[in-house]
């Protein structure tokens, strides 16, 4: 029994026009301290899912069915009092701009501890050290002065150190970090995701990543699932995806990374966008943009081929032609 | 070119959305009627309430048709004058009117001027300006109405003051509310500045003012459409409140406020309606323009014209 | 505060002819110079203005001519009444426009707030006066329940007349309190609920929820706070028009303080009287926004000077 499986999630939005369906038979899995990361456009349903778990899906979205296990629970029929003794205690949840993530108005202190103080007995003193030892963890200088200062007295690097601090606090078995770094600067960028593979390697803490950079992915996590128009494509090891990718949304995701191109030459790109969720293609969605499209790809959505630990939903892909099969001119990404 | 124009506005956004929203669509309707009655007064009022010649001081306080001895020639009753009320409040509306739409031309014209030369130059000027917004902005348009008339009348006297009191009414509401409009049009002009197609325009060598009047001011349109409607609407209660006091229209040519002054102390005695009638009218005239405020906000943008 | 003044002190100076009213009409020419020449009514404006701020400052902003009392005495007379008027709506207004704002909210499809905030409309289209008057007709004239002028009893608290220590004066506040709110109490509850609408929306909430924190805390912390950030700016700005308004709602329930003072003394051209006023009120509003400026930077962290400015990594 893993951590966390999420089988065949669907989110729906009803709206004046009809139901929008967001995520379509979605599934997953995280064994304990195992890292998965979700890739896919802004727009795929990557953060939909990550809210989803905690049941925090936007209203008027709501689960319409799936099962998401959670050490054995289904989280989607918890009522609210029990789903609230989850989120921030058993699952924390980091978002992408610590900006607008914190509170302005309350110091990074309160913010840190009101986390504690929701879960557990705990005096304000020992809160408070806890806290301060956290902050220490993450590399934050003079943690003590931080922790009566506010939000917008931090650096965006900083913020974000501290809403992992946060998230580390009640040392949770699982962490979704959703795009945790694009909202800062490059060079700080490397450096928080440094941070969160050290924490997580070090207490053994599950890590749900979700980003649409590949190159994080394949650097940070051991799984990966790639998500197109509300679906899961693909899912599978991340050497094995990133070294032999067979949907071609996959392929063609990671063949337009800057470093799949010789110097020199254009830089491959998938031709057209991704559907919004209000006119999604009929059949496979990514079948206008595939180059492998055939006829059934646009009455049917592919079932999954599976081998081993890889599922890929293609038509144009065989079972037995996921072993061996390597992209074109490329090895390490 | 109006066809044209009308055939643009029917395929707007606004257009679409007033016609669905009902309560939209029924207050328009209200104001149409009002504005329609109340302009043709002279047409329509059974009476001229002005003309001492048909008033007879035997007619007063009368009730009206609907209550106890109603006359039927008077159909919404009689002040303690013997003027009738249906009448006094069909001029009275006109006056209401007429003041909220110019006090209200008068604040945009300031306003809006005053607004886009600060937006735009910014700099010293416009802090200069704006510190002057916020001061009147706080003392409130009442107090400085207030202050302003009663200066006035005291220096003048009375005969002088019922001359001109439309004009005095006018021009005291309009300057006392132009902070709103300016305040507005300078957020806007202060967004709009940043775009690019203002540099652009600036390479090409426009001066300021083409700048200014073809360029930013038709994208700032809609705020400022936005805060008319319920401006008008303040303008008229401040006018009502100021006639109210005594300091606005005077008892011979009454408007709602000055109606409802007038009628007050009868309240007492029993002869409700010379007050309480004109106050209903006044009341669903202003609701009426602020469901339309509301409702343009709502289309407009939701977002930045909070105020 | 200058400002105010100034504007105050020209009105005095060209209002109305001080000596006229002092000594009446049967003095001869010369002898209304040489009394003009010896008050001084014939110096330049400047230096009558030094003269007015120097006895301003010691209290003494003349003489009112139809009470032939200080002005300033007369006016500070009826300022506990007019207090009384602006704390009890004030007090109404916060008590009331806050929870429901808030709850209206958070429950947004509700019936009950549906039609508070469809009422509201309505109260903000009734002008005060009016809302007055309908109250005194319904509540006293119709019903009989409550009083509809004047202040009732009043008890002498600490040298100052109190009316709301009486039941008798405490029944006559309720009226004019309630209509002085009318106005206010909708603008608020609708800019209370539109500011928590707008922040629940928003990401810290979204985290907060995500933190697994109470309802209660996210509520009524998290989310109130910085709700209430604009409302405090907005309560400043409004200040001006309540005290203006008290101006008609002592004007329509006959109630005996300042703004009634005022109105009467425009009537009569009291001069002394209304520069008088007119700094009261100007030194009463310096100060009520001094007090909400001091508030909001004690609520709102990023305005306070920042100790120590952003550090880096």
């Amino acid at each position: 029994m893993g951590l966390l499986e999420v089988q065949n999630l669907e989110v729906t939005f009803p709206t004046r026009r009809g139901d929008l369906v967001a995520l379509r038979d979605v599934s997953f899995s995280v064994e304990a301290g195992e890292r998965l990361g979700i890739v896919g456009e802004s727009g795929a349903g990557k953060s939909v899912a990550a809210f989803a778990i905690l049941n925090l899906v936007s209203r008027p979205g709501y689960i319409s069915s799936g099962k998401i296990l959670f050490e054995g629970t289904d989280l989607s029929k918890l009522n609210p009092q029990e789903m609230r003794h989850i989120r921030g205690n058993r699952i924390s949840m980091i978002f992408q701009d610590p900006m607008m993530t914190m509170n302005p108005v309350l110091t990074v202190g309160v913010q840190m501890t009101e986390a504690l103080h929701a879960h557990r007995e705990i005096s304000a003193e020992k809160a408070r050290s806890l806290a301060i030892q956290t902050l220490a963890r993450v590399h934050i200088p003079s943690p003590e002065k931080r922790f009566d200062q506010f939000p917008h007295e931090l650096s965006g690097g900083m913020r974000q150190r501290v809403v992992i601090a946060t998230s580390l606090l009640t040392e949770p078995s699982l962490i979704i970090a959703d795009e945790p770094t694009t909202a800062l600067d490059v060079t700080i960028q490397a450096e928080i995701m440094d941070l969160l593979l050290e924490l997580c390697e070090l207490s053994q803490v599950g890590l749900i990543l979700i980003t649409h950079d590949l190159g994080v992915i394949s650097q940070v996590t051991q799984h990966a699932i790639v998500m197109y128009a509300g679906r899961v494509v693909e899912s599978g090891p991340i050497r094995e995806m990133v070294q032999n990718a067979q949907h071609p949304y996959t392929r063609g995701l990671i063949s337009a990374l800057p470093q799949q191109t010789t110097p020199g030459k254009r830089l491959n790109q998938i031709p057209g966008v991704m559907p919004s969720l209000t006119n999604i293609p009929n059949g496979c969605a990514f079948h206008p943009r595939c180059e492998l499209v055939m006829d059934n790809c646009q009455t049917r959505f592919p079932e999954f081929k599976i081998k081993g630990k890889k599922r890929v939903a293609c038509h144009a892909v065989d079972a037995d032609m996921l072993n061996g099969h390597s992209n074109p001119g490329q090895d390490e990404v | 070119m109006f066809s044209k124009a009308w055939k643009r506005f029917q395929e707007s956004y606004l257009y679409y959305s007033f016609c669905r929203d009902r309560i939209a669509i029924i207050s328009f309707v209200i104001l149409c009627i009002f504005v329609l009655a109340s302009f043709s007064a002279s047409l329509l009022a059974p009476y001229d309430p002005y003309d001492p010649l048909q008033i007879d001081i035997m007619d007063s306080e009368i009730p009206p048709l609907w209550v106890g001895d109603g006359d039927s020639r008077f159909i919404l009753g009689t002040d303690a004058q013997g003027r009738d009320l249906l009448s006094t409040i069909l001029y009275g509306s006109r006056i209401s009117l007429t003041i909220g739409v110019f006090a209200v031309l008068l604040q945009a014209f300031l306003g809006v001027s005053i607004g886009l030369i600060s937006g735009y130059f910014g700099g010293r000027l416009d802090n200069f300006l704006m510190r002057l917004a916020d001061i009147q902005l706080s003392f409130s348009t009442l107090m400085v109405a207030i202050i302003f008339l009663a200066v006035f009348q005291a220096l003048f006297g009375t005969e002088l003051y019922e001359q001109m009191a439309i004009l005095m009414l006018v021009l005291v509401i309009g300057i006392a509310e132009w902070p709103h409009y300016a305040r507005t049009v300078r957020a806007s002009v202060l967004a709009e500045k940043k775009k690019e197609y203002v540099d652009a325009v600036r390479v090409i060598g426009l001066g300021p003012l083409r700048i200014m009047f073809k360029h930013i001011l038709p994208n700032t349109l809609s705020p400022i459409m936005v805060i008319s409607t319920v401006q008008i609407a303040n303008a008229i209660v401040s006018e009502a409140a100021l006639s109210f006091l005594g300091l606005g229209m005077p008892v011979t040519k009454p408007s709602l406020g000055s109606l409802i002054n007038s009628g007050f102390e009868f309240i007492f005695s029993g002869s409700w309606w010379i007050t309480i009638i004109p106050g209903i009218v006044l009341v669903v005239l202003v609701l009426v323009m602020n469901l339309l405020g509301d409702f343009l906000r709502d289309v407009m943008n939701p977002k930045l014209y909070k105020h | 505060m200058f400002v105010i003044s100034v504007i105050a002190f020209s009105i005095q100076d060209n209002l109305g002819d001080p000596l006229r009213e002092l000594v009446g009409q049967s003095v001869s020419e010369a002898e209304r110079q040489n009394l003009r020449n010896q008050m001084g009514l014939n110096d330049p404006f400047a230096i009558q203005y030094w003269r007015f701020l120097n006895k301003a400052i010691y209290g003494d902003l003349g003489t009112s001519y139809f009470f032939k009392r200080p002005a300033l005495d007369v006016i500070l007379d009826k300022l506990p009444a007019t207090l009384e008027l602006v704390f009890g709506s004030t007090l109404i207004i916060i008590l009331f426009s806050v929870p429901i704002g808030v709850f209206a909210a958070i429950y947004p499809r509700n019936w009950f707030f549906r039609l508070v905030m469809g009422l509201s409309i309505v109260g903000i289209s009734i002008p005060v006066f009016l809302t007055a008057i309908l109250s005194i007709y319904i509540f006293s004239v119709e019903l009989g329940w409550l009083p509809s002028f004047g202040r009732g009893e009043t008890v002498n608290f600490y040298g100052w007349t109190v009316g709301f220590l009486t039941r008798d004066g405490l029944l006559h506040l309720i009226l004019p309190c309630v209509a002085l709110s009318s106005i206010m109490l909708p603008l608020f509850i609708r800019l209370i609920r539109g500011e928590m609408m707008e922040v629940l929306e928003s990401d810290y909430i979204r985290f907060a929820w995500a933190k697994g924190l109470s309802l209660r805390r996210i509520w009524f912390l998290h989310a109130l706070k910085n709700t209430l950030l604009p409302v405090i700016t907005v309560g400043g700005l409004q200040i001006g028009t309540l005290i203006a308004f008290t101006i008609l709602t002592e004007t329509v329930f006959q109630w005996p303080g300042m703004g009634f003072l005022f109105l009467e003394a425009v009537n009569r051209v009291d001069t002394p009287l209304i520069v008088a006023y007119l700094i009261v009120v100007g030194l009463i509003f310096v100060i009520a926004n001094t007090l909400v400026d001091l508030i909001y930077g004690l609520v709102n962290p990023t305005v306070r000077l920042a100790r120590t400015t952003q550090d880096g990594e």
